[in-house]
Parts: C-alpha cells; sequence; structure tokens
C-alpha cells in the first residue's frame, strides 16, 4: 500500500466528513440528523457483516450477535456504571472482541451451513440471556430510564447536533479503518479464503486465524453499531440480538451489492428509506418489503450499487473484451 | 416647491411602505390564514403489522372515530385534526425512530402512543427529551408513570393500570375463594413482563385479601406459545382448585382449547384477566361457562346509554365490537380535546398544565368521569370490575364493580413500598 | 429447579402417563413440520426458512374448508393437498431459480416469502386471531389411564401422525420413488444423467414438505388458534429438532422431535423457567460435538 494512497483516502474520508457535517445547513429540520445518526449504526453494522460474507466468504446468519452486544453492554456501562462515553465506547469494543474471538473460534471450524447454523444459534443464545436475565438487562421489557449522556472533551451528545456530529465521525472513521483493512494485504488474503481456502492453506496461510481475525473485527464493527444505536434510541431492546437484525443486515448487503465494498453502506441508505417511505403510505410493509426482496434475489444478485459499478466497468472496457473483475462465485 | 419636494418624497415614502406592505401581506397573509386552518397533527405510533396487528387497527379506529366526530363538530376554532399513524411492527427501536419522525419530520404537535408496553418506554425516552405532549394509551405496566424516574412531564397515561388491575382482581377473587372455599391455586402465565408483574402482584393482593389462600405451583407458558399441552399436564398434576391466568388474546384461546379437551375445567376454577373481551369470547368456539374475568371492554359495563350507543356505533362504522385497546384510545382523544377547547392552544405546555388533574365525562367511568391524577399523570377511577362468562351475549350478564376506594388506598401504600412516593 | 417434583413425577403412574402423552403429542406435530424440513434439506440442500409459513397455510386452509363444509376430515385432507400443492409451485417458481447460487439467496427468497404470506393472511383472513373449534366428533371426556388423563383428540392424533410417520419411512426405504429420492440427494448429477427428471423430483419433494407441514398446521387447528405470523415460532423449533436430529434424517426428525416433546414435557415439572434455553444449549452443544446431528451423515 502506497504512503500516496493513504494521504488520498484521508483526505476523501475528511472531505466526506465536511461535507456531512455541513449537510444540516441544507436540509435543516431534525429528520435529516435523525435520519443520518440511525443510518451510521446500520451503515457499519452491514458493512462489518460484509467483511465476512462478501471478503472472507463467511455467511454469518447471527452477526446480530454483536449488534445487540454492543448496544447492550454500552447502555449498561452508561447508565449502572456510570462509565465516561469514551471509556464505555473502548470497553464495549473489547467486549466485542473478547466475545468475537471466542464464539469465532468455536463456529469457524465448521463448514458453509454449519458455520451459518452455529452463528445463529449463538446469537439466538444471547437473546435468551437477555430475555431471562431480567434484573440487568430489562427482560423483554429492554433497559428503561434513558442513557445519560455525561459530556466529554466539550462533547454533549444530549444535544442533537453534537450527536450528530459524533456518529458521522464514528461512520466516516469506521468505514475509513475497514476500507482499509480491505485494501491491505489481509484483505487479499481473505478474498483469496474466500474464493480458494485450499490454495490458500497451501501457499502457507493459516486459514483459519486469517477467518478467525477477520471475525474478530468484524464483531468490533458490530458492536459499534449496537452501541451507536443504543445511544439513538437511549436504550437497548432485545430485538438487537434477534434473527431478524442479522435478516436485515443480510439483505442491506444484497439490496447495496456484496461485492462492492460501498455496498452495504448503499443497502442500508436504501432499506431506512424505503422503510420510511413504505410505512408513510401503506400498512401492507411486509407484502411491499417481501416483494422487493424476491425482485432482488431472484433478479438483481449484484445489488444497486454492483449493478452499477459492472456497468460501468463494461462501458470503460468498451469494446475490447477486458477482462472484468470477477463476480463472486460460490 | 420644497413643500411639494416634501410631499412627493412622502408620497414615494408612501408608496414605498405601502408596496412594502402589500408585499409582507401578500407574503405574511398566507401564511397568517394557513397557520388558521393548518391541521393539527396528532401522530400515532402504533402496531399494524405482526401478530398483535389488532392491537393497533383497534386502537387507531377508535381514535379516528372520535377524531372524526371532533372535526364535524367544528374542530379546534376551525383547525381540524388530522391523525398519522405509523407501524412499527411491534418493534421498540422502530417505534421510538417513528416517534421522533412523526415529531420531526411530519410536524406532529402531539403524539397518542398506542404501542404495547415495551414501545411506550421506548416513547417515552423520545418525549422527554423533545418534550412534546404524548398520551400513551395502551402499556398498562406500573412503572411508567408511578416511577419518577421513568415519569417525564409532559407524558401522561389514558388506560388501565397493572396495580389497579391487581388489587381489583384480588380484591374480587379473595371474595369468591372464600365464598366458594378455593384454597390451593396456581398460576399460568405469560412469561414476559407484563405477564411476570401482573400475576406477581395479583398474587401478592390475592393473599392480603383471603390469608388462607396457599399458591400451589406456577407455569410460565411462552409469550405467543403454539401448544400449552406440557402447561395443562402440570396443572392436572398439581390438581389446584383454582387457577389464574395473564395470558390474552390467541394464547388465552389456544390455552382455553387444549384445556377443555383434558376436562381441566371441571375440576379447577379459572380466573383469566384478559377473558372478558369481545375478540377473545368470540374466538373461543366451545366457551366453557363460569370463568371468571375482568372486563377488558363490554358495551354492558358499564351500565350506561352513552357506552352502549359507543359500543355500536364502532360495530357498525368497523365490522366488530371494540376491544379494550379501543375505549382506552378513545378516553384519550377526549383528554385531549377537553383540554385544547379550554386552553384554546395545541401547546405542548398548556396541554399538559390543563389535562395535569382534570376530569372528563366518560362512558367508561366507574361513575360517569375519569381523572387525570396529577401527582402521577395516570387516569384513575375508570370502570373496572369481574363476572363469570356464558358462551353467548351478552357475555358476562353480571359485573361486580371494583371499589375506586380500596383500590386507590391499597395503591397508596403500594408506591411508599416500591420508593415511588 | 425443582428435580424434588420431577422425581415424585416419574415415580406416579398417573403422571408419567399424563406427561408421556403430553410429550408425544407435542413431538409428533413437531415431527410432520421438522420432517418436511429435513426432507427438503436432504434432497436439495436448501434450507427451507418459510416451512413455518407452509404450517401457517395449512392451519387457515382447514379453517376455510371446515367453516364452509363442517367436515374436518375434509378440511385436514384438502389443507395437506392445498399446501402441498403451493409448496410445488414455490419450488418451480421461485426455489429452483436460486439452488446454484449462495445460500443468502435461499436465504432472502425464504424471507421475501415469509413476509409476504403473513401479510396475505392478514389481507385474506384478517389480523384477529381465528379458532376453529374442536369438531363435534371429539368432544367428548377424555380416557383415564392409570390415573393419568388422555384427550380423545390427542389420542387419535398421535395415531394419525404415526401412521403418517410410518407410511414416509416406507416410502423412502422401500419404494422406487424413494430410491430416487435419496439417488437425487447424494448425487444429483449423476441421477439425471440415468435419464431420471431431477426438476420433478425436486418439485416432488417440496411438494410433500409443504404437504406434511399443511397437514400438521390442519391437524392442529382445532387447539392451536391462529394469527399471521404464527408460523415463526414453529420454525424456530423445528429447525432446531433437524440440527439436533441431523439435516436430512427422517429418523432424526423423529427422535429430535420426539425428545423435545418430552424434555418440554418433564421439564415444565423439573425446571420450568429453562425449558427454551436448554433447547439452545443442547443445539449449540451438538453443532459444536457433530455438526451433522445425532443422525446425520458427515458430508
Amino acid at each position: 500500500m502506497h504512503v500516496a494512497s493513504i494521504r488520498r483516502d484521508l483526505l476523501i474520508a475528511g472531505a466526506t466528513l465536511l461535507v456531512l457535517i455541513a449537510l444540516p445547513l441544507l436540509f435543516p429540520g431534525k429528520a435529516f440528523s435523525d435520519f443520518v445518526i440511525r443510518l451510521s449504526a446500520f451503515a457499519i453494522f452491514a458493512t462489518s457483516l460484509n467483511l465476512l460474507v462478501g471478503y472472507t466468504g463467511l455467511v454469518s446468519f447471527g452477526h446480530g450477535l454483536f449488534y445487540g452486544l454492543g448496544a447492550y453492554s454500552f447502555a449498561l456501562m452508561m447508565q449502572k456504571l456510570g462509565t465516561s462515553i469514551p471509556v464505555a465506547f473502548a470497553l464495549t469494543i473489547m467486549m466485542s472482541a473478547a466475545v468475537a474471538a471466542v464464539v469465532g473460534a468455536i463456529c469457524i471450524r465448521l463448514k458453509e451451513i454449519y458455520f451459518s447454523f452455529l452463528t445463529l444459534a449463538f446469537q439466538m443464545l444471547l437473546h435468551s440471556i437477555i430475555i431471562a436475565w431480567t434484573p440487568v438487562t430489562g427482560g423483554d421489557q429492554g433497559l428503561t430510564g434513558g442513557i445519560p449522556r455525561p459530556p466529554f472533551l466539550g462533547i454533549r451528545l444530549d444535544d442533537p447536533h453534537h450527536l450528530y456530529v459524533f456518529c458521522c465521525v464514528v461512520l466516516v472513521v469506521s468505514l475509513f479503518l475497514m476500507w482499509h483493512l480491505v485494501q491491505s494485504p489481509f484483505g487479499y488474503t481473505m478474498r483469496m479464503i474466500r474464493d480458494n481456502p485450499r490454495r490458500a492453506a497451501f501457499l502457507g496461510i493459516q486459514v483459519w486465524r486469517v477467518r478467525l481475525l477477520a471475525f474478530i473485527v468484524s464483531g468490533m464493527f458490530g458492536g459499534v453499531g449496537g452501541a451507536l444505536i443504543s445511544l439513538f434510541v437511549s436504550s437497548a431492546y432485545p430485538d438487537f440480538a434477534y434473527w431478524t437484525v442479522s435478516g436485515e443486515a443480510v439483505f442491506m448487503i444484497l439490496l447495496g451489492g456484496i461485492s462492492v465494498f460501498f455496498g452495504p453502506l448503499v443497502g442500508a441508505i436504501t432499506l431506512l428509506l424505503l422503510n420510511d417511505l413504505v410505512t408513510r403510505v401503506t400498512e401492507h410493509y411486509s407484502l411491499v418489503l417481501g416483494i422487493i426482496i424476491l425482485m432482488f434475489a431472484l433478479g438483481l444478485r449484484k445489488g444497486l450499487l454492483g449493478f452499477l459499478v459492472s456497468a460501468w466497468s463494461k462501458r470503460a472496457a468498451g469494446a475490447t473484451t477486458a477482462s472484468r473483475a470477477p463476480a463472486r462465485e460460490h | 416647491m420644497a413643500d411639494k419636494k416634501a410631499s412627493l418624497r412622502r408620497r414615494r415614502g408612501f408608496i414605498k411602505a405601502a408596496g412594502a406592505l402589500t408585499a409582507a401581506t401578500g407574503l405574511g397573509f398566507p401564511f397568517i390564514s394557513r397557520a388558521q386552518d393548518k391541521p393539527i397533527r396528532i401522530g400515532v405510533p402504533t402496531i399494524l403489522s405482526g401478530r398483535v396487528a389488532q392491537l393497533g387497527i383497534s386502537s387507531r379506529n377508535a381514535i379516528q372515530m372520535e377524531i372524526d366526530k371532533f372535526n364535524a363538530a367544528g374542530g379546534l376554532g376551525g383547525r381540524k385534526i388530522e391523525i398519522i399513524t405509523r407501524d412499527s411492527k411491534g418493534k421498540p427501536d422502530e417505534a421510538a425512530n417513528n416517534t421522533r419522525h412523526l415529531i420531526n419530520g411530519e410536524g406532529c404537535e402531539i403524539i397518542i402512543d398506542a404501542e404495547a408496553s415495551s414501545g411506550a418506554f421506548a416513547v417515552q425516552e423520545v418525549i422527554r427529551e423533545l418534550k412534546v405532549l404524548c398520551i400513551h394509551t395502551n402499556s398498562e405496566t406500573s412503572s411508567l408513570s408511578a416511577d419518577p424516574k421513568i415519569r417525564v412531564p409532559t407524558a401522561f397515561r389514558v388506560a388501565r393500570q397493572g396495580i389497579h388491575d391487581a388489587i381489583v382482581s384480588a380484591a374480587y377473587a379473595g371474595n369468591v375463594a372464600k365464598a366458594k372455599g378455593l384454597k390451593t391455586w396456581m398460576s399460568c402465565s405469560p412469561d414476559y413482563a407484563y405477564g411476570r408483574d401482573n400475576t406477581s402482584l395479583f398474587l401478592e393482593y390475592l393473599k392480603r385479601f383471603h390469608p388462607e389462600v396457599e399458591l400451589v405451583g406456577e407455569t410460565w407458558p411462552k409469550l405467543f406459545q403454539a401448544d400449552y399441552t406440557e402447561n395443562v399436564t402440570k396443572i392436572l398434576q398439581t390438581k389446584p382448585q383454582a387457577l389464574y391466568s395473564a395470558l390474552w388474546a390467541g394464547d388465552l384461546v389456544s390455552f382455553i382449547d387444549q384445556s377443555a379437551i383434558y376436562n381441566l375445567f371441571s375440576q379447577t376454577t379459572l380466573f383469566a384477566i384478559n377473558m372478558a373481551d369481545y375478540t377473545t369470547l368470540t374466538a373461543v368456539k366451545n366457551l366453557p361457562a363460569g370463568i371468571h374475568s375482568a372486563t377488558r371492554y363490554l358495551k354492558t359495563f358499564p351500565a350506561n346509554a352513552d357506552n352502549a350507543a359507543w359500543g355500536e356505533a364502532y360495530k357498525a362504522k368497523h365490522g366488530d365490537y371494540p376491544t379494550n385497546w379501543s375505549w382506552e384510545n378513545a378516553l384519550a382523544v377526549s383528554f385531549l380535546t377537553t383540554a385544547m377547547k379550554k386552553t384554546n392552544s395545541t401547546d405542548s405546555t398548556k396541554l399538559s398544565e390543563a389535562i395535569r388533574g382534570m376530569k372528563v365525562k366518560s362512558p367508561f367511568g366507574a361513575d360517569g368521569t375519569v381523572t387525570m391524577r396529577a401527582e402521577d399523570q395516570t387516569t384513575i377511577g375508570y370502570a373496572l370490575g369481574w363476572g363469570t362468562t356464558i358462551p353467548r351475549d351478552p357475555w358476562v350478564p353480571s359485573v361486580t364493580p371494583g371499589d375506586w376506594k380500596t383500590v386507590l388506598e391499597y395503591e397508596a401504600e403500594w408506591k411508599k413500598k416500591m420508593g415511588y412516593a | 429447579m425443582d428435580l424434588q417434583a420431577l422425581l415424585s413425577c416419574v415415580s406416579s403412574a398417573s403422571c408419567v402417563v399424563t406427561q408421556t402423552t403430553g410429550g408425544l403429542i407435542s413431538g409428533m406435530l413437531l415431527f410432520l413440520v421438522a420432517a418436511g424440513l429435513s426432507l427438503i434439506f436432504g434432497t436439495l440442500k436448501v434450507v427451507n426458512f418459510m416451512h413455518g409459513s407452509l404450517y401457517m397455510l395449512g392451519a387457515y386452509f382447514a379453517y376455510s374448508i371446515y367453516a364452509a363444509t363442517g367436515s374436518y376430515a375434509l378440511a385436514v385432507v384438502g389443507a395437506a393437498l392445498g399446501v402441498g400443492l403451493f409448496g410445488l409451485i414455490f419450488e418451480r417458481l421461485f426455489m429452483s431459480r436460486v439452488y446454484n447460487t449462495d445460500v443468502l439467496m435461499q436465504l432472502l427468497v425464504c424471507y421475501g416469502f415469509i413476509l409476504i404470506l403473513d401479510d396475505a393472511v392478514k389481507i385474506i383472513w384478517g389480523a384477529e386471531f381465528l379458532s376453529m373449534g374442536m369438531p363435534a366428533t371429539f368432544q367428548r371426556p377424555p380416557i383415564m389411564l392409570a390415573g393419568g388423563v388422555l384427550p380423545v383428540f390427542y389420542l387419535f392424533l398421535i395415531g394419525i401422525t404415526l401412521a403418517v410417520a410410518l407410511a414416509l419411512g416406507l416410502l423412502i426405504t422401500k419404494t422406487r420413488a424413494g430410491k430416487i429420492v435419496r439417488a437425487a440427494a447424494v448425487n444429483p448429477t449423476m441421477t439425471s444423467a440415468l435419464g431420471i427428471n431431477t426438476a420433478l423430483v425436486f418439485g416432488g419433494v417440496f411438494a410433500l414438505g409443504g404437504l406434511l407441514a399443511g397437514l400438521s398446521g390442519a391437524l392442529a387447528a382445532p387447539v392451536r388458534s391462529m394469527v399471521a405470523g404464527m408460523g415463526f415460532s414453529i420454525l424456530i423449533e423445528s429447525f432446531i429438532v433437524t440440527v439436533i436430529g441431523g439435516m436430512g434424517s427422517i429418523t432424526g426428525a423423529l427422535v429430535g422431535a420426539l425428545l423435545i416433546g418430552l424434555v418440554r414435557s418433564f421439564g415444565s415439572i423439573g425446571f420450568p423457567l429453562f425449558t427454551e434455553g436448554i433447547m439452545f444449549l443442547f443445539m449449540t452443544g451438538i453443532l459444536i460435538v457433530k455438526p451433522s446431528g445425532l443422525f446425520g451423515k458427515e458430508r
């Protein structure tokens, strides 16, 4: 990786952040900043899942484990221990990493669909624990009474504008870090394992180590997504650890495009907009969403962004038979 | 000349001013007039899909029916009310997000929260931050209004409340137990916050009203469980004389159907607090006679002409009889509109001030009125009662009304014990 | 934990009889759904996440047929066939398009259909829950056996489901159709090279799976109220059953279903608050130790 390209990406990230922070001047309503805050949680969560699904070929059905874990550990630290926000954030990430290390070490031994089942089982186990451990988690009711937001470094997260800027920063930093992970030699190893684990092993790569590391990193960012959503709703609910959350993230990935880094981000934006739009027009949200899901699963499998990217590269290739980036097989 | 010039200048000045004024009014008047007929937007976060969709639908129906009446009568000085519902699909985080969107995006000035309990707590946190008037209409969980840490100045509850229900139920059940010699009791309630709280409170007060009662067992099916065989057979093994259940809607129907084939109710008397709601009563095809139940909503209780007429009007409009949630939401609208007329305003602070302590005339009141208690912003004096079922209309032919004096007495003591007062 | 209660139950005949039949009935109805799920996975290598919705359709079909004709027998047969047909159409039109793709696409097609069917049921039958009611034939007092209570309706259900299980076993192991299905499961390319229409086999298996799920929903309709979204808890349970028993194994589905039925039945007496947790723990344990399940073959 060139230093120049890092500098270029840093510049792009910085510029994006500035634009994001300036956007409320254009859209002054609170509805816009609410949307971006919620989006930041979902986008980080979906992108972190794609590190596993799209880049390492590990189809996890249980990524909601980390969303729920992140939300609950962050909210509980803030509510019960009175931790400061940066400390709670750091501890949440460490906690997610630790749990991901243990769960990952057990799960990655399994192949294909059984890996998916086991991740799902772990997620449902966490869900059962949250429901059963009422004195701490509030059970099915979730945490009641709100999350305190003590100011730190002059940042007051109880001020909606501060919260907005904070979430934008976390979003851009997280996406930047994940982007760089994917572009690094480690990221190439992940893709090699996805495409051909046997060949990777022949080349002397310890496949399980790469998979486990990918699982841990993905879990850490999943936890960050959970922490952000708990800040937004000022609570944590068992639903965050339910399988439907994983299902939504999977759909976001598919919607935006599994083979493009920013696919999950585009998917998250689209699904959230769709959700707001459809519930406004009809109470038959399920019917509409179901049909849209079918359209993508049966027709537009590359996702919105993936479709645009491949159309673009076809045009760029022109009449020559230049090879496109090979579509993900398997 | 000078005069002429001056007058010319004055005239020019006048023309300018007039022009400015016309421009200003031209721009300004539409704003003012628009503000006058701009509808008052009330946001209703609720559940319209999934297993409890019926909850939201019957809430929305009732709200719309009452609002239509208010609008037909001229609204608030010509301003009509417009209802905007949003479906949370039963997810609390979506309930929170929808509420924010209704206020921040749709410009709703007031929220009627027709979510179930977990959604209501999520909405409460949004209200704490955005400080808009909110009336919770479906959550019965006592702590929502009783716990000062959770209470919010602009949030009210217009609904039955767990602790009130528990005291009335225990007083009634205690009397029946004394009269019929029912000493051994068991409980079969859904294993989630409402089921657990409701059941433990009921049993606690049952012992207070009738100390000889003995709890011989308990069984906790999951919420939305399909198969209750294991629970039924456990009750058969324990052979209690009486059984208390906080199961509701479809779950209660399944439980009764599955118990009936074991002949459970020939040896055990069932006290099912959520039985006497029309949808539940009519769904059980072979309703056993003699089930004791609290009145959720019955057009025959409280027995007054307004209540009966309201129930029939609802049925005429929507095809079914109202549910427990319907009357709660209708009552919420009547609190709101009364406060609006009184203050001639839609300002949240002013309305909250007016609603706190307000007493409204209502067909659902125990004595024809319902009061919003100022100290904890929750309703008291609504009709509560218990009776036994028959398998046809009027379903619960005679209802024993609950005694609000007893309720308030025991509630005050409960609040002290919980550290709420 | 109340081990004393459990011990005293096990040592009393009446308790054992009641709890065992209770466990059997829960288990057998679960088996019908799980068997279809397992069969579909074994042959098509697809996890049919919308299997619970097929159960739901069975219940609603039975409700409508019973309301129209008043005949429970007709309701059960009609509902099972109807859902079987629906399964066939679903497989041919939708599922067959995602066999060679990522498991994610299969998951999403199923997820899409869960959402569509739940809403469709709400539109057609209404949002309120429905109850079919007990057919007059079965409205009679339960039989007493060694002090235990046996409802007549449940005895009938156990009989029917056992017969179906037996027929299913015979179909798979003894008939030509069963052999083809097993062959297609092991090597679909080879099977089709032998001139067998694998599309027909796959469609047939899906139809059979749907038929079993629909049958289960219809059989249970007199005692289980129905509402849109009811299929979900059934899906989770039958999913646990098939993972424990082994994806693709009918015997595994039977053993797993009965195991869960009995654990729940006796568990409600011994450790009432942790029956659900036990299921998930058990499933996690099985997946860690033997991912292919108790009776599954290592792939």
